[in-house]
């Protein structure tokens, strides 16, 4: 395959603290430990980046842990890829930003930033192991806006254990009130492998959780937000166009420890494990090669998650099929409907089971 | 090798009511003889099949050869028939019994004689064996060695001044066990000149060998190459194979008069197999053939069908070959509206069922759906005539029904006297006439009560060790039919009558029956995007109706990148579970569902 790879996605495997319902590759923050995760990176990066990307992704962990001379370094190492970038974003914690940290930000073109917020309770932020208090996001966020970063994400969790409909409510009037242009939306998921998820702590009951969800989709909507995928918010024009690339099924690279990526029919996951990936060369834990029905569904798959759907005629050329045809079980499911040549599923909550017809015996 | 000495040779079964310590004996009789190393040896040896290990119960008898050097200087054989203990199996026991000269009776010495003590005992009499009682568990703090003594000697009527008292579990004494089979259990009786006369008590399917049958030579002997007559079944094969178990299976030149072993003779067609049948020799055969066995009558049926309607043959398949280990099983073809073709298997009773499944399943990899359990009720039409239905489904129209009998049994119950009252409150709910109160000693009594058969699987057994706090053990036999006032119920799901889920209920339960069902079939119903009715009826009144809310969130939130293949592996996991579904109209009903007609009253709050 020789056609250009859009998009790049680089984990930073370090968190200064663990959150409770994280079960991500990541380790607490250790200068050495980064030093030798550099070294390796760059190599990685070298041996793989070939192209100019349009969109570049770092995420984590928590990016902003490194020590800003760090940074500098894992920045440098991308900037030959970043000539024709058009959306370039890092993820922060509230509690690690600075002037400093921006200044590097903005001295290798990052234009988009995304905040772990989760909960404006500062409660409930303890309970979830997040260091960061509510006033840290609003400092963090003001501090962003005067430097001229004003293409902001802010995370929000719900149906976190002890929270109830009034502290939501808070949360999202909070979160409002932070006039950011992007917002993702987590249920809670209780991971085994998470803190949480050793505790022995269990999910919310159903059907507050839906209460939640569908809460915040009425909030959010009246106050100018589009719900244009599953889990996300944006104001008109601000969709995050890396994750788009992820729904619309594109290629893309994903670097370092616990990194997945796609490119033409091979979808890999690289290992979690530290040692083998600094001792190695690219170890993974997953490395499929995709048939074209397991391509096809999971086009179907990430697609329908957004409101713009599935573009059926592309579908049909890229995949040589007949998309009514072939899915006519998932066509005929009260959720899915066409639309100017799009296919879309009309009820996200219940996605899932819609996707259910879509899956051949 | 040298030709079997048979005064030195002794076969016999343990008998013993459930969890009295009969697979443990076998363990360390296994272990004093030597027969087994301690390298391999485990727990539960000669339960070979999983489930029993599992379940810590023997379901199939099991034979094996050990050789024991006793105290009078001499080395003799044995041939030990391991048997189950739960009522279900007494057709396994008294199989292995005929195979027998005589039987070691386990009681454990904390709990006295039981319900199933009594029963096996009877079968071991029925066949004419020296019995050895055996008191076990001595070394329980409760143990009361002189009261169980006296109990098997008033009850039973049988001597106990030589009984091993032993632990099985500690070894202790084990050797007196042994020391008594050679001195009170007799040698077998037949002679190995005398024309071949060889009983079958036991077979299975061997993929490469064919069926591989279990024998008890009573009279002369068998070897590779003689040709062998079924006398039942009137067929010839030739001898590939014998040998006995040891408890592997050890291939020999012959087995003659005395020994219990093996007989491969590449037999294809499992058809010919039949469990009691005789075995001669086609040119010099016996006279007359063994009296084989009482076929057993089921008890208790379902139905069973594939999840996938495409295995239909597959079962059919696992179910011959599994009669061929099982003969107490019985099944013929069906079909259900609601769940595709299938087959009606008759068993000996609830566990029975339980087990067979969990073979089908496990030993033949098939996914299952089991209707509720039904006895066979016996109509009588207004126009006179019979009908047997042993599927609630096929009860016809109320209309044309003069009345409805059902099966009775005669239950024995043996109970601690503090749980006496609670056990007639029980048995009086379940519809039980009692009929007669027993001492025991001065702790125990022996209930007998009359009560329908349908009681006694629905829920009776279950209840009877909850409120006796387990004390309390159970026998019972089929007496004849009785009139009672019988009803069907059906069960709809979304407006539609499901017919495997239909049941036979008598009419003073059927509100409180249909209560709890739709409760349990709200909880086992999976949401599906609608709202889901659910109904009792009878006829066309319903008795008890629920509703299952539509599903309203599914979608797992966060997905990106990283998230696919942790999104489809979820996917794909729901989807083998609607694969354990069966689609009824627009509703997936999964296989527990069809059990749910068996939830207890109680479990409506």
């Amino acid at each position: 395959m020789t056609t250009r790879i859009k998009h790049l996605y680089i984990h930073v495997p370090f968190c200064n603290t663990i959150c409770f319902y994280c079960d991500f590759a990541h380790r607490v923050y250790d200068f050495s430990l980064a030093e030798k995760w550099l070294e390796r990176l760059k190599k990685e990066i070298n041996d793989n980046c070939k192209d100019q990307y349009e969109t570049i992704y770092i995420g984590g962990g928590t990016p902003s842990c490194l020590s800003d001379e760090q940074l500098e370094r894992l920045l440098n190492m991308i900037d030959p890829y970043t000539e024709e970038v058009k959306e370039y974003t890092i993820e922060v914690n509230p509690e690690s930003l600075d002037q400093d940290k921006i200044d590097i930000f903005k001295k290798h073109h990052i234009n988009r930033i995304s905040i772990g917020v989760q909960s404006s309770d500062d409660e409930i932020l303890r309970s979830l192991n997040r260091r960061h208090s509510f006033s840290d996001v609003k400092k963090g966020i003001e501090l962003l806006k005067k430097n001229g970063l004003d293409n902001i994400s802010v995370d929000l969790m719900y149906s976190l254990p002890g929270q109830d409909m009034d502290i939501l409510r808070r949360t999202v009037e909070d979160i409002l009130e932070l006039d950011v242009p992007h917002i993702s939306l987590y249920s809670l998921t209780i991971e085994e492998n998470s803190v949480f998820g050793k505790r022995g702590i269990s999910n919310l009951d159903e059907d507050i959780e839906a209460d939640m969800y569908e809460y915040i989709d009425k909030t959010l909507r009246e106050n100018g937000y589009i719900h244009y995928e599953v889990s996300n918010f944006c104001k008109d024009g601000y969709e995050s166009r890396h994750n788009m690339g992820y729904w619309l099924y594109d290629d893309f690279l994903g670097l370092s420890i616990g990194a997945s990526g796609k490119i033409g029919n091979n979808r890999y996951t690289n290992t979690r494990d530290f040692n083998r990936y600094l001792n190695n060369e690219y170890i993974r834990d997953e490395d499929l090669e995709l048939s074209l029905e397991d391509q096809k569904f999971e086009n179907i798959m990430m697609s329908l998650r957004t409101i713009y759907g599935l573009d059926i005629e592309e579908f049909n050329r890229k995949y040589d099929c007949d998309l009514e045809k072939e899915y006519s079980k998932g066509l005929n499911n009260r959720y899915i409907k066409i639309e100017n040549g799009y296919l879309i599923c009309s009820n996200f909550e219940l996605l899932n089971n819609v996707l259910l017809d879509f899956m051949k015996d | 090798m040298k030709n079997l000495d048979r005064n030195r040779t002794r076969n016999f079964s343990i008998i013993a009511h459930i969890d009295h310590g009969k697979s443990t004996l076998a363990d360390r009789i296994l272990e004093l003889t030597e027969t087994v190393s301690k390298r391999e040896m485990q727990d539960q040896i000669l339960d070979s099949l999983d489930l029993e290990r599992e379940r810590g119960i023997t379901i199939k008898l099991n034979v094996v050869q050990l050789k024991y050097h006793a105290k009078d200087g001499q080395d003799y054989i044995f041939h030990l028939i391991d048997t189950p203990g739960h009522v279900d199996f007494s057709y396994e026991v008294s199989r292995s019994l005929a195979a027998c000269d005589g039987a070691i009776l386990v009681v454990d010495a904390s709990q006295g004689i039981e319900a199933q003590t009594l029963a096996n005992t009877y079968l071991a009499l029925d066949n004419d064996l020296e019995i050895l009682p055996v008191i076990n568990k001595i070394d329980l703090p409760s143990a009361d060695i002189e009261r169980t003594k006296k109990e098997i000697e008033d009850v039973i009527g049988l001597d106990c001044s030589y009984a091993p008292c032993i632990s099985a579990k500690t070894g202790l004494n084990v050797e007196d066990v042994l020391e008594g089979i050679v001195k009170y259990l007799p040698a077998p009786k037949g002679e190995a000149s005398d024309p071949l006369k060889a009983l079958v008590f036991d077979s299975y399917y061997d993929s490469y060998r064919g069926v591989v049958v279990f024998v008890c030579i009573k009279d002369g002997s068998v070897k590779v190459g003689d040709h062998i007559l079924f006398m039942q079944s009137n067929k010839e094969y030739e001898v590939t194979e014998v040998g006995v178990k040891t408890p592997g299976e050890m291939k020999k030149d012959r087995l003659e008069a005395g020994e219990v072993g093996y007989i491969c003779a590449s037999i294809k067609s499992i058809q010919d197999i039949h469990i009691g049948d005789t075995i001669t020799l086609k040119d010099d055969p016996c006279k007359e053939a063994l009296p084989g066995y009482r076929k057993m009558n089921p008890m208790v049926y379902c139905g069973m069908y594939p999840t996938d309607n495409n295995k239909y043959n597959d079962l059919r398949d696992a179910l011959e070959k599994l009669q061929l280990n099982d003969s107490s099983l019985t099944f013929e073809p069906e079909s259900s509206k609601a769940l595709g073709f299938g087959f009606r298997l008759g068993f000996l009773g609830l566990l029975h069922m339980e087990v067979v499944q969990e073979r089908l399943e496990r030993e033949y990899n098939l996914n299952l759906i089991a209707t509720a359990p039904s006895v066979i009720y016996k109509v009588t039409m207004t126009d006179g005539s019979v009908r047997y239905i042993d599927n609630p489904s096929m009860m016809p129209e109320a209309n044309v029904i003069e009345m409805i009998e059902e099966p009775y049994v005669k239950a024995s119950i043996m109970v601690p006297n503090e749980y006496i009252g609670p056990i007639m409150q029980l048995s009086q709910d379940k519809r039980g006439i009692y009929k007669d109160m027993a001492y025991l000693d001065e702790n125990r009594n022996q209930l007998i009560y009359e009560m329908p058969l349908s009681e006694i699987i629905f829920e009776y057994f279950d209840k009877l060790k909850s409120v006796s706090r387990g004390y309390a053990s159970l026998d019972y036999e089929l007496i004849g039919y009785r009139r009672s006032n019988l009803v069907k119920m059906d069960i709809l799901i979304n407006g539609e009558v499901i017919d495997a889920l239909s049941i036979i209920v008598h009419r003073d339960f059927a509100y409180n029956r249909g209560q709890a069902i739709t409760v349990k079939l709200k909880e086992i119903l999976p949401k599906q995007q609608f709202e889901i009715p659910i109904q009792a009826a009878i006829g066309n009144k319903v008795l008890a109706r629920t509703n299952i809310k539509s599903l309203r969130k599914d979608v797992l939130a966060k997905c990106y990148g990283g998230d696919i293949s942790r999104k489809k592996k979820l996917l794909e996991k729901q989807r083998e579970g609607k694969k354990r579904m069966k689609a009824v109209g627009s509703v997936e009903i999964p296989q527990e569902a069809f059990m749910a007609v068996l939830a207890l009253d109680d479990d409506k709050n």
